[in-house]
């Protein structure tokens, strides 16, 4: 018996150790725009699209499991491996389309943090600063520990949602069966919204980050099986969070027809419904989430393009020892922030340029990743199995299908 | 053979040519006709600047087949096209091309990451410069700038124009970021014996300091550091082992037989050995002692029974004693003699008959000597000395006081135990120095 106990105790030593990378890259999936997509999806549809966080767990696990196999067995980034096996012209215009999509999506996570600045009642013209300021300052005098240690504190924050959500008294049998059986409404602005939410499960920036952090922990491969219960853990989280933003939305909101365009919306509609509370919470998960994704984003870009390109890389250099690195990543958090306290700067066209570059990369990237996983020579035994492989590649036609239809329903609209 | 209308000139341009113009240029049989196209060199790489010794040509899409034609039947390398003596019946393709031992110059080198020993870097090789001698190429340097970068992506001579429009002395255009073959290190695997295929020249090793070629390895990632530490003899490995931070040991030693762990342990100073089985779980550093000479053992066990922060955890028994009646000449000729772990400090001590500490000189001192003098004669006129468990602000504060490079250790009879350098108490003076700071700055 304390046998057993001992070999536990190790086992959870050794995932707490290995832990990290895939639980930071899917928490950053409700970042800003992850949170306004499923408050709105709350608020007009109630509980009937939380079926479809069953299916976008199953894609995210297959998807980022591929990278932290590729990670771990290599010991070399995405970045890399594209560079090393595609040449560098793919990787070039692969990695000026990832700083493109980025940085768009970088402005609109500091978009994010100048609404809860609203919502409590500062001004944006200091909050933003002061969290660009924080955000650079983080990495640059940082070691990985350090960050790494910062972002999990960040995913315990989003606690925030499951409290407010359990604020708004819900009808917990209703949600449980409601997402577990799918119930489809006819109509177009409920097949909008269903690609809306499944579509923005997936960008590229979270494969090349995921696979760079966990090189950069330095995982073995007789770890691995706890670094793919990182991954799977990572997308139960943050759908369980997801389905309570949905919960907390369709439960006030949604109950008394109330129309939102915004998280903010949102956020302000709960206050007279649910309580001072809910809102603060709602209002304050927000700001963790705009603040941790402004974070991460810059540093998966300036991760990727170093990598990509040949140039020194890393948390743990000095800015010396990596001027490509670092001036990527300040230059990124500097014009996101600029642009965002800019008078008169438009959010909608901004989230249409990041959607849209998304929408381009996104089937380039899945499909060098399927090519990478299966190559012997890289891989060796890790390559995917014959049903591991089926189902990616229906995974994968259906998230690029989905980007897809996102891409061109922006544009419809 | 590149059609040659200028004389001959070592360093004119024609004799130079970038591997990434060659790829993709056209092969023809001899009779003209369309092979495929060039895909990648093999190249022989144990000579300072490897020749090339066969082709790989591509044909086909998107069934992509490969060939490999030996250097003998090539006819004639031509600026736009590639020649061949045989047929294009001859010429047999098939669908692996992949999981060949030697080394090629597309997959092992282009875009690859390579040791740099010149920079003591990792760099990542963007383009391959080849020197075309005797109907053959020779890798001459490889190309780290943007230049060669941008000559990749095809907007060469398009930038070059807009540089040279703003400034044209520039550095882009004239500076060539070439770095000589001779310092770059391949790190490609073989994958059957999962070791690095390029046999690193030792020397080339050797002429970078043993805390950069630390830091080097450090960069590197996990297989690559596995596969590169296998292929290194004892000394090198060594002097990384000793520069690694104890993650990465701990790691290496998972991938080395028993065998390799003790030849590695045993070259390495003790002190370094006891730092890094002290933070070995117990078990296995008791199985490692027992698998190591009997004499090694008991000195690493002896040390590490010594607390961590006092002066007989930081010492090592490696150092230069003699006993009080020998004479100097005879020190003199046992220390040109001798091969040394690591370069020991210039002091020498002595003892009695029972090993206790007496005194100590210097090599100056040795030299100065009348050869015929025994050398208690050459010694200082006073030695000091720490004990086991003199902290470590005892150490530091006389040797700063006595400006001493080493310390001798001596036990509660005197009898010398060991020595401490100036390296590792600056190493922990320095630890404790930072963690001071930090707690200022956080204050």
């Amino acid at each position: 018996m304390k046998h057993r106990v001992r070999i536990l105790w190790l086992k959870l030593v050794l995932f707490l150790s290995v832990m990290g990378p895939g639980i930071i890259t899917a928490n950053v999936d409700n970042d800003a725009g992850g949170i306004t997509t499923y408050s709105v999806a709350g608020a007009h549809f109630g509980y009937s699209l939380v079926w479809s966080f069953i299916p976008i767990i199953v894609a995210l696990v297959i998807i980022q499991e591929m990278c932290s196999r590729m990670a771990v067995v290599t010991g070399k980034g995405l970045a890399d491996l594209i560079r090393e096996e595609f040449g560098v012209r793919v990787t070039f215009y692969a990695m000026i389309i990832l700083v493109c999509s980025n940085l768009f999506n970088t402005i609109s996570e500091f978009a994010g943090i100048a609404a809860s600045a609203e919502l409590f009642g500062i001004s944006k013209y200091i909050l933003v600063p002061i969290c660009a300021i924080f955000v650079w300052w983080l990495i640059v005098k940082g070691t990985y520990l350090t960050v790494e240690k910062v972002f999990l504190l960040a995913c315990l924050f989003y606690v925030s949602y499951i409290l407010s959500g359990f604020l708004s008294k819900p009808d917990w049998h209703e949600v449980f069966v409601s997402s577990i059986k799918p119930q489809f409404q006819w109509n177009k602005y409920y097949f909008f919204m269903l690609i809306g939410v499944i579509g923005t499960t997936i960008a590229p920036w979270m494969q090349f980050y995921q696979q760079s952090s966990v090189v950069e922990k330095g995982i073995k491969l007789e770890n691995y099986k706890y670094s793919r219960l990182d991954v799977i853990i990572g997308a139960f989280v943050v759908n369980i969070i997801a389905v309570f933003i949905v919960v907390v939305c369709a439960n006030t909101l949604f109950k008394n027809g109330i129309r939102i365009e915004t998280a903010k919306d949102a956020a302000l509609a709960l206050r007279p419904l649910a309580g001072q509370y809910c809102f603060y919470l709602f209002a304050f998960g927000l700001l963790n989430a705009s603040v941790f994704s402004a974070c991460i984003l810059p540093l998966s870009t300036a991760y990727s393009v170093c990598e990509g390109m040949g140039w020194e890389v890393g948390v743990n250099r000095r800015f010396r020892q990596a001027p490509q690195f670092y001036t990527l990543y300040t230059a990124i958090i500097i014009i996101g922030s600029i642009v965002i306290l800019l008078p008169g700067v438009k959010l909608i066209p901004i989230m249409l340029i990041s959607q849209a570059t998304n929408g381009i990369l996104l089937p380039f990237v899945l499909i060098f990743m399927l090519l990478l996983v299966n190559n012997k020579r890289l891989m060796g035994s890790y390559t995917n199995s014959r049903i591991y492989n089926v189902i990616s590649i229906l995974v994968i036609i259906g998230m690029i299908g989905l980007s897809a239809a996102l891409f061109s329903m922006s544009f419809i609209k | 053979m590149f059609k040659q209308t200028e004389p001959k000139n070592m360093y004119a341009s024609k004799m130079f040519v970038y591997f990434s113009q060659l790829l993709e240029r056209p092969v023809i049989d001899r009779d003209r006709e369309g092979v495929g196209r060039i895909y990648d060199i093999v190249i022989k790489p144990d000579e300072v600047y490897p020749q090339s010794s066969s082709l790989i040509i591509r044909k086909g899409f998107p069934n992509r087949k490969y060939a490999v034609i030996s250097w003998s039947d090539i006819e004639e390398l031509d600026n736009n096209e590639v020649v061949l003596k045989i047929a294009k019946a001859n010429v047999n393709f098939s669908e692996k091309h992949d999981d060949r031992e030697e080394l090629t110059l597309r997959r092992d080198i282009l875009d690859q990451q390579v040791i740099d020993s010149s920079s003591h870097k990792i760099i990542r090789v963007n383009d391959i410069h080849l020197l075309i001698v005797n109907h053959a190429f020779m890798v001459a340097h490889v190309d780290i700038s943007t230049r060669g970068l941008i000559r990749r992506l095809g907007f060469e001579s398009f930038v070059d124009y807009f540089v040279r429009l703003f400034n044209k002395n520039s550095a882009y255009i004239s500076l060539e970021h070439l770095i000589r073959w001779k310092y770059i290190h391949p790190l490609s695997i073989n994958p059957s014996s999962m070791t690095i295929k390029v046999n690193a020249p030792h020397k080339q090793f050797n002429s970078i300091p043993a805390a950069d070629l630390g830091e080097i390895f450090l960069d590197l990632n996990i297989n690559h550091q596995i596969a590169l530490f296998k292929s290194l003899e004892l000394s090198t490995k060594a002097r990384i082992f000793i520069n690694i931070d104890f993650k990465t040991q701990k790691l290496l030693i998972e991938e080395l037989s028993d065998k390799e762990v003790i030849e590695i342990l045993n070259a390495i100073p003790s002190d370094e050995a006891t730092d890094f089985l002290e933070k070995l779980p117990k078990n296995k550093t008791e199985r490692l002692l027992g698998l190591m000479e009997n004499k090694h053992s008991k000195k690493l066990s002896q040390l590490l029974g010594y607390a961590n922060d006092s002066a007989g955890g930081l010492m090592t028994t490696d150092y230069l004693v003699f006993s009080k009646d020998t004479l100097i000449e005879s020190v003199l000729k046992q220390i040109k003699e001798r091969v040394f772990k690591v370069e020991p400090a210039q002091y020498v001590y002595i003892v009695d008959e029972a090993n206790r500490l007496v005194g100590s000189t210097n090599f100056r001192r040795l030299m100065l000597a009348e050869p015929q003098n025994t050398l208690e004669k050459a010694a200082f006129p006073k030695t000091y000395f720490v004990h086991l468990d003199s902290s470590v602000k005892e150490v530091a504060y006389l040797m700063e006081k006595y400006k001493y490079y080493t310390i001798a250790v001596v036990d509660e009879s005197s009898i010398l135990q060991g020595i401490i350098t100036v390296d590792d108490i600056l190493n922990r003076v320095i630890s404790i120095a930072w963690r001071r700071l930090k707690r200022i700055k956080i204050a």
